[in-house]
């Protein structure tokens, strides 16, 4: 029998659901796949519902999980197996080692020394990164990574040298840990749908379709452009941006369900562009535009009131080269006003949807359904996007579910 | 308080889609994917998004007032690419089925005859009236039935006069059906096209030159290229079979009239020239007839194997409509050769049996055109004309005073 929970994914709800724990009294370990904690949330401009940037929500999680004594966490760890049953689970964690001491949270001078380029993951590829990196600049843990590609070659030992003494240690080796725990959180969240999937919608083909969380990079003061959402193809500022809906949502051959936040997305985004410059038109291509609740309701008939906004009931089957170099137009059928709409627009943005971690990376001994998400079990609690599509608020409140799901599951077994 | 019209919807149309193979209308959700993909949908006159709703309303009318279920080709991009497996190019099919049936009069031959079971029994049927006709003959020639004496000789058996009593009675009688079935229609699609109607309430009609000059001929030219089939995505290799099958028909069409005028009006009623029929093998009208016969059967044979090969891989559902109307074309080709090839090798006892059955597989397939979905060749064609029409008056270019009231900075 164990007293203990065990919380896979670090992001906002297994953030949420490992300090509620915590709190209460229990035993918590965390188990972070990224090398940072915060997930998805940490890589937006702004989330809703007030629009705030992730540090608002996400600092004072940290701050929880830094001064409770309760929680241990894993970061680089994944979950290699789970067997036994509620309340005596046995859970096998590798943790893949970081090269770098606690005190390394400067990699500067690390950065000049390296040579290798890589794709910055982080940003979607938007920009490269060095072979030691930061994450991202609100990092939590605050310490540098070195990329393990380096570890034994030439670059390895020069960047090593370049660090201050006793920063980077390319020494460390992987660790396997064993857990016993009496509950498991599994809140392993989600992945971007792969976007060239979509063979009609072109992505891929045209540098100037982006998904909408390349946008939210590019958005973010802290982002490949330093805020400024530009067309990749020659960073200028684009006037007529095109919203493509549901691009590998509700479709049979890519993700049958709705995947809930990117009409949101997607009204949030009209407005930083619609801040970011005034003359600019956004086209949203849409099939039916989702957005529960009164305050998302209100959202969008915010969004609809601005007369630069054009909403067009239809979706987008077909991408092709615009008259403008680098422009793309976008055909749809336009179901209210009749015919087909061929609009020409400098940058379009998939409204890609939320693919369950399950479906690509699953946990041996967890159910999953047909989709990737996790099937409930006694013992066993999936919350926020690891059980279905949610927004960030929806995932703290079925985190904080999960959280007293996986007490009840001890203290019914220890009672 | 707002003017709101209340939609009556037809339940038993829906149901009649669904039963035809539409079964799936009801899962479109209406995103408009099929509408871009689809290779024929033209930016004016986008399908097949609206006939999925309105089928799914049960509006009746918009459809049977709708010229561009009969543009479609079932291409199938449309059910290639449906996100919900909605599968639009089913759903047109079938509404092409039920519209057929519901511009033939009587029903109760349409029923019969879209069932494999019922195709069978008629051709039995014809068969037994066949035989039954040339009973009575052999007492007229005196000739031995069901066997003539002598080398086999399909004029001994039944000679021209009772051939063209029956086959001339029923192609009268198919042309009435057919015309009355393109009346209606054109009535429909004409007023759900929006057309003007004149003070009487009757629908604008072009004059019979301009109806086969302008609107006919470029209409025919189109359907005997296949143009349009041949623009089709996923299923374009089916456009060869059946432009291969439609050129068959044309060549014995052709022939057939050749030999009805020669034979049974030359020869026969007016005695100008003597007997054509049986002609050599060499004769240039045999070897177009034997070429067409070929066509014919390997036309059929590759629209068999296509349907066969999209149908395994989900891209089209097949009715037993479309299998019927293949194997019974194929029985007329076959039986055709049949009759020719014992003939020739003049096995009396199997020669004149296939004979019977080719005239009743004609027999059938003749009285199928209203009736089946071998009618689509009536009311596809009159779709193709009237498309070219309804363009030029909406655009004002088809005279009869119907054009748009002209600006008055256009002087």
């Amino acid at each position: 029998m164990s007293g203990s929970i065990l919380v896979v994914g670090g992001g906002f709800s297994g953030l949420t659901a490992a300090v509620e724990a915590a709190e209460m009294g229990y035993d918590v370990y965390l188990v972070e796949n990224e090398s940072y904690l915060g997930g998805r949330v940490a890589q937006l401009n702004k989330y809703f519902p007030k629009l705030c940037p992730p540090t608002c929500g996400l600092e004072i999680n940290f701050k929880r999980v830094k001064t409770n004594p309760r929680i241990v966490f894993y970061t680089q760890a994944s979950v290699g197996s789970v067997s036994g049953g509620p309340g005596d689970f046995r859970v096998e964690i590798n943790v893949s080692p970081r090269y770098t001491t606690p005190q390394c949270n400067n990699c500067k001078s690390g950065e000049a020394a390296a040579s290798t380029e890589v794709p910055n993951e982080f940003n979607f590829g938007l920009n490269t990164r060095k072979a030691i990196y930061m994450p991202h600049p609100m990092a939590f843990p605050n310490q540098c990574v070195v990329d393990p590609s380096v570890v034994g070659s030439d670059e390895g030992r020069k960047i090593k040298d370049a660090m201050p003494a006793g920063h980077v240690d390319l020494d460390q080796k992987p660790e396997a840990v064993t857990l016993n725990v009496g509950a498991i959180i599994i809140a392993t969240g989600w992945k971007p749908y792969d976007a060239t999937k979509m063979d009609r919608l072109c992505f891929g083909k045209y540098p100037n379709i982006v998904t909408n969380m390349m946008v939210e990079r590019m958005a973010s003061p802290s982002g490949p452009t330093g805020g400024k959402i530009v067309r990749p193809s020659d960073k200028s500022e684009p006037k007529r941006v095109g919203f493509v809906q549901c691009a590998g949502s509700r479709d049979k051959d890519h993700l049958p369900y709705c995947s809930y936040i990117c009409c949101m997305a997607t009204l949030k985004q009209a407005l930083y562009l619609r801040e970011q410059s005034p003359d600019t038109e956004i086209y949203i291509f849409y099939i039916d535009i989702r957005s529960p609740g009164m305050k998302y309701e209100k959202f969008y008939k915010k969004v609809k009131d601005d007369k630069k906004v054009h909403f067009i009931k239809g979706k987008v089957a077909e991408v092709k080269d615009g008259a403008v170099p680098g422009s793309v137009v976008l055909v749809a059928e336009d179901t209210i006003g009749g015919g087909k709409i061929e609009q020409e627009v400098d940058l379009a943005v998939l409204a890609t949807g939320m693919q369950p971690t399950g479906a690509f990376n699953p946990i041996s001994g967890i159910e999953y359904d047909t989709d990737g998400f996790v099937v409930p079990k006694d013992g066993i609690v999936p919350c926020g996007c690891a059980k279905r599509p949610v927004d960030v608020v929806s995932s703290a409140q079925s985190a904080t579910a999960a959280a007293l799901k996986a007490i009840q599951t001890l203290v019914r077994r220890a009672g | 308080m707002a003017e709101y019209n209340k939609l009556q919807p037809d339940l038993s149309f829906v149901r009649n889609v669904m039963e035809a193979g539409g079964d799936t209308v009801k899962r479109c959700y209406q995103c408009a994917t099929c509408s871009v993909v689809c290779p024929l949908s033209t930016p004016e006159n986008t399908f097949p998004r609206k006939e999925m709703l309105w089928t799914q309303w049960g509006l009746a009318d918009k459809v049977a007032g709708d010229v561009d279920v009969w543009l479609c080709h079932q291409c199938a991009d449309c059910t290639v690419y449906c996100p919900r497996d909605a599968r639009p190019g089913d759903v047109l099919g079938a509404i092409r089925a039920s519209a057929i049936r519901y511009y033939s009069r009587p029903k109760a031959l349409a029923d019969m005859l879209s069932k494999p079971g019922g195709v069978v029994g008629a051709i039995i049927a014809a068969a037994v009236f066949i035989l039954a006709v040339a009973a009575m003959w052999a007492q007229v020639t005196g000739e031995g039935f069901p066997f003539p004496e002598g080398v086999v000789v399909y004029d001994k058996f039944l000679s021209v006069i009772p051939i063209d009593a029956v086959f001339l009675s029923l192609v009268a009688f198919v042309l009435f059906v057919c015309y009355n079935g393109v009346i209606n229609f054109w009535g429909d699609i004409s007023k759900g096209a929006g057309l003007p109607l004149s003070y009487t309430g009757s629908v604008p009609t072009p004059s019979l030159g301009t109806l086969l000059g302008k609107y006919t001929w470029p209409a025919v030219s189109d359907i005997l290229s296949h143009a349009r089939f041949k623009k089709c995505g996923q299923t374009a290799e089916r456009a060869r079979g059946h432009l291969w099958l439609l050129w068959a028909f044309i060549i014995l069409f052709v022939v057939t009239n050749f030999v009805f005028v020669a034979e049974d009006l030359l020869y026969n009623a007016m005695h100008l020239i003597g007997p054509v029929t049986p002609m050599p093998l060499y004769h240039p009208v045999k070897l177009l007839a034997n070429f067409g016969a070929i066509l014919m059967i390997s036309g059929i044979w590759l629209i068999k194997t296509m349907r066969d090969k999209k149908t395994e891989e989900n891209v089209l559902k097949s009715s037993a409509q479309d299998w019927t109307l293949i194997w019974l074309i194929f029985a007329v080709g076959a039986t055709g050769i049949g009759s020719e090839v014992f003939r020739l090798i003049n096995v009396a006892q199997i020669a004149y049996p296939v004979y019977v059955f080719h005239l009743a597989c004609v027999f059938v397939l003749f009285l199928s055109l209203p009736y089946t979905k071998f009618g689509h060749l009536v009311y596809r064609s009159t779709a193709y004309v009237f498309q070219k029409w309804a363009e030029d008056v909406k655009a004002g270019r088809a005279g009869f005073g119907l054009e748009k009231p002209s600006g008055a900075g256009e002087h």
